[in-house]
């Protein structure tokens, strides 16, 4: 009963997240608009470019969508409850993202095309850059915790949650997050409107479809994980575990939309800039934040 | 080690060889550092087989960032990155075969003829795990993780550099001209 409910709201988020993507951009609530664009990609005909990389063009969307939802199953969705509780959880949280820009790569590569080669290139700089923070600030909940177990960094977090007692940890991971799923303002490697769609832009029908999901699984597991990193996963009041799940990840992904259509889109150079120059260092000095709140 | 564990072992290791073997057949540049990805993430999924967890799922996600950067560094320098141009690009056949039998003969004999140690039966709790990983790096690998992790910056350093150089001569060259 307990994992219906929670698949029935995983699927709610996907189709809230769809439509909170487009009141960000059209500024009007339209909740049957999803369906009719899942719908369109079906009758859509496949364009193949010519002289395509059979092997990556087919394997891209499924390794990226496959990869956002293995992430899911590290982290915890109610109280105590995780579908695969491994000992290196928080690790392997990062592992299964390294593997999202591969998929990228492979997209931007396989259509022998030069605006999704473009994006493919660009999304490999962007997340390398953003990878960096997002590591050290999950390092930071680890130490905080004692345990890479996914259910022990919520627990530790029963007093106070990370986002007050690790506040520069929790900046660094929301706008890493923002980047890692190359959400505005860090939307440059399918940058509409300047590059065609990139990473994207020869991908038609089915295969579409696939990274379409698979981009909006990967908003959630973000949002999920910085639910479960910072603020305190399935703890809180009254209601039970999954609903505050439900409700903090609804919350995170409204403000990434909300926040990211605020910014202008940064360049290239200055996204990059900006992460080396003062993300690793604040990075780096969260963790001796912590390191002495530890000892204390 | 069960019948079962042992045939995945033997389909995952193929697996890598296979890999391995296409790293050498294909010329282009990001299809060969894609299959190196694919076999060494294999061999990651063997350590997850052998229940060693952490150093397999670290080998999987090194492995990811290290490869896609291989391949942005081929592309660069490779003057026939796409492997479109029917480019023959090996060199010093007879030096890279004998290297290869050497040091595949050492492995070997390195492998077969080291004391493993015995084999653990009971895996310790996840805080017991991160301490004995944390006594491990800051201990025994520092020496090996410091050595290689600066060998690597200062050998990307150096490949960059003289192409920064190169650009400015030629600004200059145009300014005059």
């Amino acid at each position: 009963m307990m994992w219906i409910i929670i698949l029935l709201l995983f699927l709610v988020s996907l189709h809230l997240i769809a439509v909170v993507e487009r009141w960000s951009i059209y500024k009007n609530w339209e909740f049957g608009h999803p369906f009719s664009v899942f719908m369109s990609h079906f009758v859509q005909e496949n364009v193949k470019p010519r002289k395509h990389d059979k092997t990556f063009y087919e394997t891209a969307p499924i390794l990226f969508i496959t990869v956002a939802v293995l992430t899911i199953g590290i982290l915890p969705l109610a109280d105590s409850l995780v579908i695969v509780n491994i000992a290196t959880g928080a690790l392997f949280f990062n592992a299964a993202l390294a593997y999202i820009m591969v998929a990228l790569l492979m997209a931007g590569w396989a259509p022998n095309g030069f605006y999704a080669m473009v994006g493919g290139w660009r999304f490999l700089g962007q997340l390398i850059a953003y990878s960096m923070p997002i590591v050290m600030a999950i390092t930071a909940t680890v130490m905080r915790a004692e345990s890479m177990n996914m259910l022990e960094v919520v627990r530790s977090q029963a007093d106070l949650w990370n986002i007050i007692y690790q506040p520069v940890g929790f900046v660094l991971f929301y706008v890493a997050s923002l980047a890692l799923a190359f959400l505005p303002p860090f939307d440059l490697p399918d940058a509409p409107g300047e590059l065609t769609g990139g990473v994207f832009a020869e991908f038609t029908g089915m295969r579409l479809l696939v990274f379409r999901i698979g981009r909006l699984i990967l908003i959630f597991t973000l949002s999920l994980a910085i639910t479960n990193f910072f603020l305190g996963g399935p703890l809180g009041p009254w209601l039970p575990g999954f609903v505050w799940v439900f409700l903090k990840t609804m919350m995170v992904v409204t403000s990434f939309f909300f926040a990211g259509r605020l910014m202008p889109r940064l360049r290239h150079d200055h996204i990059l800039e900006w992460s080396w120059k003062y993300g690793t260092p604040a990075a780096l000095f969260n963790i001796l934040w912590v390191g002495i709140l530890l000892l204390l | 080690m069960n019948m079962v564990r042992l045939i995945i072992l033997a389909v995952l290791g193929l697996g890598a060889i296979w890999f391995a073997w296409r790293v050498f057949m294909t010329s282009s540049m990001v299809r060969s550092a894609l299959s190196l990805l694919a076999s060494m993430a294999i061999l990651g999924i063997i350590f997850l087989v052998l229940e060693a967890e952490f150093l397999g799922i670290l080998q999987i996600m090194m492995m990811a960032t290290e490869m896609s950067i291989m391949a942005i560094f081929m592309m660069m320098y490779m003057m026939d990155p796409g492997g479109m141009g029917n480019m023959d690009m090996s060199h010093q056949k007879k030096l890279s075969i004998g290297v290869g039998i050497f040091s595949g003969a050492t492995v070997i004999l390195l492998v077969a003829f080291s004391d493993w140690g015995r084999i653990a039966i009971q895996i310790p709790e996840a805080s017991k795990q991160n301490y004995d990983l944390g006594m491990e790096l800051m201990k025994r690998s520092m020496m090996i993780f410091e050595t290689a992790g600066t060998s690597i910056l200062v050998a990307m350093i150096a490949t960059v550099l003289p192409f920064k150089n190169r650009k400015k001569n030629n600004q200059k060259s145009t300014d005059n001209g």
